[in-house]
């Protein structure tokens, strides 16, 4: 149990986090913070269907690593 | 110990000045120019014509919200009338509607500020929508108060900018031709214009802070509707008065442009600091109406019950306000102010048919509902509005319609999502980081091997390969979650 708890702790925080660091990208994708579309080699009208990628992906991960934490916290 | 409620704090004039600043946005002052360009000088009758329709629509709020004077709004009133998916569907427009009209405004008083200081657009509208937020936290009262010194501030500039314009005079023949365009030119204005009147709903939004609801909530509706048609009347007269009706659409912000005529560069920063108040006024209307509908849907079981919780000390729903801000927040950030004011007009004039159907329905359904005030010729009031609010709609751009549409359908799968329950939405999100992990693995793999000609950074197969693993695991887990932690 003592293992399952921690597991589920980790990888709900790993999610969660991947997610939001998806929604991030997602967002310097947009504004090209630091030159960053130049940096993976995007072109500008390919953006918006990255950010649409970005966002789907990054909340299915918050959504889903939240489920584990609230596990976590009810276990 | 007993659940705190919302606080009935807000007065007469406070309930007239949220529905003042929630009217009198920023947008008002560049469609008056372009309806001008469409009507001609008949944009004074335009205006009218425009508030007199709009008194329709707030008959039946008038009599609904004395009613049922419920935080909620439209939401509440479709929720007793048709109950279900009509009510969540109606709730659902109001929030975003409310939600798009936030970040609106938001994005508007930045931008304005950035005339005179030099600001970063996206920056500082997040941070006055973190402002309003807290503004909001803090009490009914406060953000009433709020509403109402920037609403007599408004009031104040646009009755210099009047006085000004009548006493520089008018040309001799600025309202000739009166109807250069004919009737047709002017029903296009009215339609273009008529969203300068939406957000008179937002006293009823609130209204479960109002004193005396039964009396209040009527005046402070008829009240607000009077005066809105006082105002953009005078205004439309002197604007039209002070310059042609064809240069006025080719103008940015035709109000400033007048007022520069008449008062020189005093005129147009004050009308600049206006358009600002203006702005500053309608998003906190709509930061605090957006957490009442919200409120009110949790309430009704339709949202997390947490959203309906009160702050003990403030009397206000604090998460709600919060939870809302948020996702303002979010659009404030991406700054789509293009699909901001098509989503806020949509989810209006949504809100106002579905009003004015929920009256003809009580009347019958309910006809010994204690109605401290009666819309007056009912059924044909609130016909005439569901008419003039619907026969909007083909005037619009026809992105309106798609996004309206869009909207439609997400608000049926997020009813969808509240109705079946928590235990089948963690497994389909499971099932989905399952996919996830496996589509991630499939990439990695294709890209190491070559077989996906992409020029990618070595560090992308590790990411992939991490992303994988994690959500094949995240998948596993909530997949097999037992059912019996959840119910």
């Amino acid at each position: 149990m003592r293992v399952k708890r921690a597991l589920v702790a980790i990888v709900g925080v790993a999610q969660g986090a991947i997610g939001v660091l998806a929604v991030i990208f997602a967002y310097m994708l947009y504004h090209n913070f630091f030159n960053v579309q130049g940096l993976v080699s995007m072109s500008e009208e390919n953006v918006p269907i990255y950010m649409l990628l970005l966002f789907v992906f990054g909340f299915i991960s918050i959504i889903s690593g939240l489920f584990l934490i609230h596990e976590r916290l009810e276990l | 110990m007993s659940e705190p409620k919302l606080r009935r704090e807000l007065g007469l004039l406070h309930a007239v000045m949220l529905g003042v600043g929630a009217s009198i946005g920023a947008g008002a002052f560049v469609m008056l120019g372009q309806a001008a360009a469409m009507a001609g000088p008949a944009i004074i009758v335009v205006v009218l014509l425009g508030g007199v329709i709009n008194l329709f629509t707030i008959f039946s709020f008038c009599e609904l919200g004395a009613a049922m004077p419920e935080a909620g709004g439209e939401h509440l009133y479709i929720k007793v009338a048709y109950g279900g998916l009509p009510a969540f569907i109606t709730g659902w427009f109001e929030w975003m509607s409310e939600m798009f009209y936030a970040v609106l405004m938001a994005v508007g008083s930045a931008t304005m500020i950035s005339y005179y200081i030099p600001v970063n657009i996206p920056i500082t509208a997040i941070g006055i929508v973190l402002i309003f937020t807290l503004i909001n936290v803090r009490g009914a009262k406060g953000s009433g108060t709020t509403a109402v010194v920037l609403g007599l501030t408004l009031l104040v500039i646009l009755a210099i900018y009047v006085v000004s314009g009548l006493q520089h005079g008018f040309g001799a023949d600025a309202f000739q031709p009166f109807m250069p365009k004919g009737v047709f030119g002017m029903l296009g204005a009215t339609a273009y214009i008529f969203v300068i009147y939406l957000g008179s709903e937002d006293i009823v939004v609130a209204q479960g802070e109002i004193k005396e609801p039964g009396k209040t909530i009527p005046r402070a509706l008829l009240l607000n509707a009077g005066l809105l048609i006082a105002i953009y009347g005078i205004i439309a007269c002197v604007t039209v008065g002070m310059v042609p009706t064809e240069i006025l659409g080719e103008l940015s912000s035709p109000l400033a442009f007048v007022a520069e005529k008449t008062m020189g560069w005093v005129g147009a920063v004050l009308l600049t600091i206006a358009g600002l108040v203006a702005a500053m006024s309608s998003l906190n209307t709509a930061i605090m109406a957006q957490s009442r509908v919200v409120y009110s849907m949790s309430k009704d079981g339709y949202f997390p019950k947490v959203l309906s919780a009160v702050h003990r000390r403030f009397g206000t729903p604090h998460i709600s306000v919060i939870v809302t801000s948020i996702f303002t927040l979010v659009f404030t950030a991406i700054g789509a102010i293009e699909f901001a004011a098509y989503a806020a007009s949509f989810g209006f004039i949504i809100g106002y048919s579905l009003t004015n159907f929920a009256l003809m329905k009580l009347r019958r359904t309910k006809p010994h509902l204690k109605r401290p005030f009666k819309a007056p010729l009912c059924p044909f009031t609130p016909i005439v509005g569901i008419v003039a609010s619907l026969g909007l709609l083909p005037f619009m751009d026809p992105r309106v319609l798609a996004l309206g549409a869009g909207l439609g359908v997400l608000a049926l799968l997020a009813y969808y999502l509240s109705m079946v329950g928590h235990y089948r939405i963690r497994v389909a999100f499971g099932g989905m980081s399952l996919g996830i992990g496996v589509f991630a693995a499939l990439l990695a793999y294709l890209i190491e091997t070559g077989l996906l000609p992409l020029v990618t950074p070595p560090v992308l197969f590790y990411v992939l390969i991490f992303v994988s693993a994690v959500s094949i695991l995240a998948g596993v887990l909530n997949v097999t979650t037992p059912t019996r932690n959840i119910f």
